[in-house]
């Protein structure tokens, strides 16, 4: 099905937009950017810290490990003085008609968590007033818990992190098509404009160098996935380190990512060959309309993403059998239902043949969009060429 | 390998670009289609080439025993009008990739570029980006894309453009080292120069249409508006005396009592002479052939004068 050429084609295009140093260097610079944050936020985190704060007598606050609260017998002039000069306090607090103000001596981010602090020391006085003890004020501050039993045992829950999964597969799937989009688009055109094009054709068919350059952009287009992926793995990971929390990617359910990776290869082959078709039919991308229409590819995201939360209904079903949308849909209704064995594969099979469809159909808009000579096609010429079978 | 287009004709909307043609080739000639802009050569070309098909006709291709109704990719070297590589790739991976786009092997590849690189001048440049070049060397990297395969049959369009007149003579070397090869060469061009030197058959057109062809001495037979005669006689003799002979279309006075004739149509040397004795006894009697630019001039004045004009 794929000659020589075509795989030649592809693997030019792939290595035209793929540099292995600056690949390399772009991870590097990643992981740094991503530990100079971490490093940033552990050295100027304020919360490690512990402060003195001079509260008034009367308030009984219990220490805390970042705030000490004191109770000083001078007074208040003389508290602030020592705040400005020898650095005794960190915050002064007073009382002044039942209202708390906290004198410091600068905008902070540890006075958040004392104003923390303060307020439920007041809500816990309030209670006592109101004849209230620990226990019940507790109560009374814990929201209802509300929570669903799903009786459909395929269903496997709402914010699990199956959710996670399959929200994460729909944006791979976007930067996997908006790297195609960008690619595919660049790749035709400008070698339309660079006047390559009458050369390659006189080598290739018309047919192996579309197949090429879908492949060939369908593999960046994967490898973008993959770079995006790894990406959020790791973030997760530092994340997970910084917060002293172990790394758990049990959550990971391999099966469906497994899945995943037939569903995404063939969906990005299928968008790729509809935006090759559309890119062969532009002759200026400066002055062509066309190109917007090669964002239709997102509409399959942008459809399963409004029925994520109905991943049993009509519409996810609907969406993940037919051929243009179940690319999308059909990993993230794996992910959130038990789906039996044939879906996919009958979803797969739909898709496969679709694919072959809408491959020959972007040769053969090439074909004869290529012998137009600088005059771009009409949408009924391209429909036209479409359902024709010439294809030499 | 051989060649043989029959009747060819091709129309882009309402406009005939190709009407009628037909012509041969023999393995190992060079064959030169001329005409001005429009004329339809290079409409002939893609129709060769398979870019587009003749909406009637036929071409025919034989090759080592073995007959085709087009012309195989395998067998073909094309040099497009609209020509242009990857700007941003080195000269050898340009070439590397069409090279391997063309079945041959790295190693063959590389072999084959090293020669033609080194027959342009270009093997110190080789890992330069193809943008880094003047549009000469381009055009250079781009003729030896189209031969790096050895292919049967190499179509050039216009392979002289944008070139100075020393690489103009770099390119007659290298196409007759393609002759040499055993390649079968169709070019257009419109440097007749350069032609004259090379080509063993041309096809001279005009609006679609097949005006003249043959080998030079042929078109030359068969360009008789510009039959001219480089006559002297011993005794003086006027212009305005040869002016009134019915043979003679065009007198231009030489030196003395020396003139260049241009023979009227259809009138045959024989007549001529016949007119001109009674004036004086004749001391030379010299047949003057044209080059290729002027019969080309003369062909064109004939089927468009505005053009020519």
């Amino acid at each position: 099905m794929i000659s020589r050429q075509s795989l030649i084609v592809a693997h030019w295009e792939f290595l035209r937009f793929f540099k292995w140093k600056q690949q390399l260097i772009s991870y590097l610079l990643m992981i740094c950017v991503m530990g100079a944050i971490a490093l940033w936020s552990y050295f100027t985190d304020e919360s490690r810290q512990t402060y003195r704060i001079a509260v008034p007598v009367e308030l009984t606050l219990a220490n805390t490990e970042q705030f000490q609260f004191q109770r000083p017998s001078i007074n208040v002039a003389d508290q602030l003085a020592q705040m400005r000069t020898d650095d005794s306090w960190h915050a002064v607090v007073t009382e002044d008609q039942g209202q708390l103000i906290v004198h410091t001596l600068t905008g902070k981010k540890w006075l958040t968590q004392l104003e923390s602090v303060l307020q439920q020391h007041y809500r816990q006085q309030t209670a006592e007033k109101m004849g209230l003890n620990a226990e019940q004020l507790n109560q009374l501050e814990q929201p209802v818990t509300i929570s669903t039993r799903y009786l459909d045992e395929s269903y496997k829950g709402k914010d699990t992190p199956e959710k996670m999964i399959a929200m994460g597969a729909l944006i791979l799937l976007f930067v996997g098509l908006t790297t195609a989009f960008g690619q595919v688009l660049t790749s035709i055109t400008g070698e339309k404009q660079q006047r390559v094009t009458e050369q390659l054709t006189a080598i290739v068919t018309p047919q192996q160098w579309m197949d090429g350059k879908v492949l060939g952009h369908s593999f960046s287009a994967l490898k973008a996935m993959l770079t995006s992926g790894l990406v959020m793995l790791l973030v997760y990971t530092v994340v997970s380190v910084f917060a002293k929390k172990a790394v758990d990617l049990s959550w990971l359910n391999i099966s469906v990512v497994l899945w995943l990776i037939p569903f995404a290869l063939l969906g990005i082959v299928l968008c790729a060959s509809f935006m090759g078709a559309i890119a062969a039919s532009i002759d200026d991308p400066n002055n062509s309309g066309k190109s917007a229409v090669m964002m239709i590819t997102w509409l399959p995201m942008v459809f399963t993403f409004l029925v994520i939360d109905s991943p049993a209904g009509w519409g996810m079903t609907l969406l993940s059998f037919i051929p243009l949308t179940s690319f999308a849909a059909m990993p993230v209704k794996m992910a959130m239902v038990t789906v039996p064995w044939w879906q996919p594969v009958l979803s797969v099979l739909l898709l496969l043949a679709t694919v072959y469809w809408m491959r020959r159909v972007a040769g053969r808009v090439f074909l004869r969009g290529m012998q137009m000579y600088g005059k771009e096609p009409s949408w009924g010429e391209i429909v036209r060429w479409a359902l024709s079978n010439k294809t030499e | 390998m051989q060649l043989i287009v029959t009747a060819i004709s091709k129309a882009y909307a309402s406009v005939q670009a190709v009407k009628h043609v037909s012509f041969q080739i023999n393995s190992g000639e060079i064959f030169a289609l001329l005409g001005p802009n429009g004329a339809g050569k290079s409409s002939i070309i893609r129709m060769l080439v398979g870019m587009t098909q003749p909406d009637s006709g036929s071409i025919m291709v034989s090759y080592q025993q073995q007959h085709f109704d087009h012309v195989p990719r395998r067998l073909l070297g094309y040099l497009p009008e609209d020509r242009g590589l990857y700007p941003d790739k080195s000269i050898e991976k340009n070439l590397l990739y069409l090279a391997r786009l063309h079945g041959l092997s790295k190693a063959s590849a590389m072999q084959e570029m090293a020669h033609w690189l080194a027959v342009f001048d270009l093997t110190e440049r080789r890992h330069d980006e193809l943008k880094q070049l003047s549009k000469g060397n381009q055009q250079k990297v781009q003729l030896i894309a189209a031969v790096l395969h050895q292919p049967a049959l190499v179509i050039l369009d216009e392979p002289f453009s944008g070139l100075d007149p020393i690489n103009q003579e770099k390119v007659v070397l290298f196409l007759q080292q393609l002759k040499a090869k055993g390649m079968t060469v169709i070019l257009s061009a419109h440097q007749m120069a350069m032609v004259e030197k090379l080509a063993d058959h041309m096809l001279l057109m005009a609006q679609g249409q097949v005006v003249l062809a043959g080998t030079l001495q042929q078109i030359q037979q068969q360009s008789q508006p510009l039959r001219q005669m480089k006559v002297g006689f011993n005794s003086s003799v006027t212009v305005s005396q040869l002016q009134q002979l019915p043979a003679i279309n065009g007198v231009e006075p030489l030196q003395a009592n020396h003139f260049m004739l241009t023979l009227a149509d259809e009138v045959g040397v024989a007549d001529c002479l016949k007119q001109l004795m009674p004036l004086a006894e004749l001391t030379q009697v010299e047949m003057q052939t044209a080059d290729l630019h002027q019969l080309y001039l003369a062909a064109m004045t004939k089927q468009q004068p505005e053009v020519a004009a």
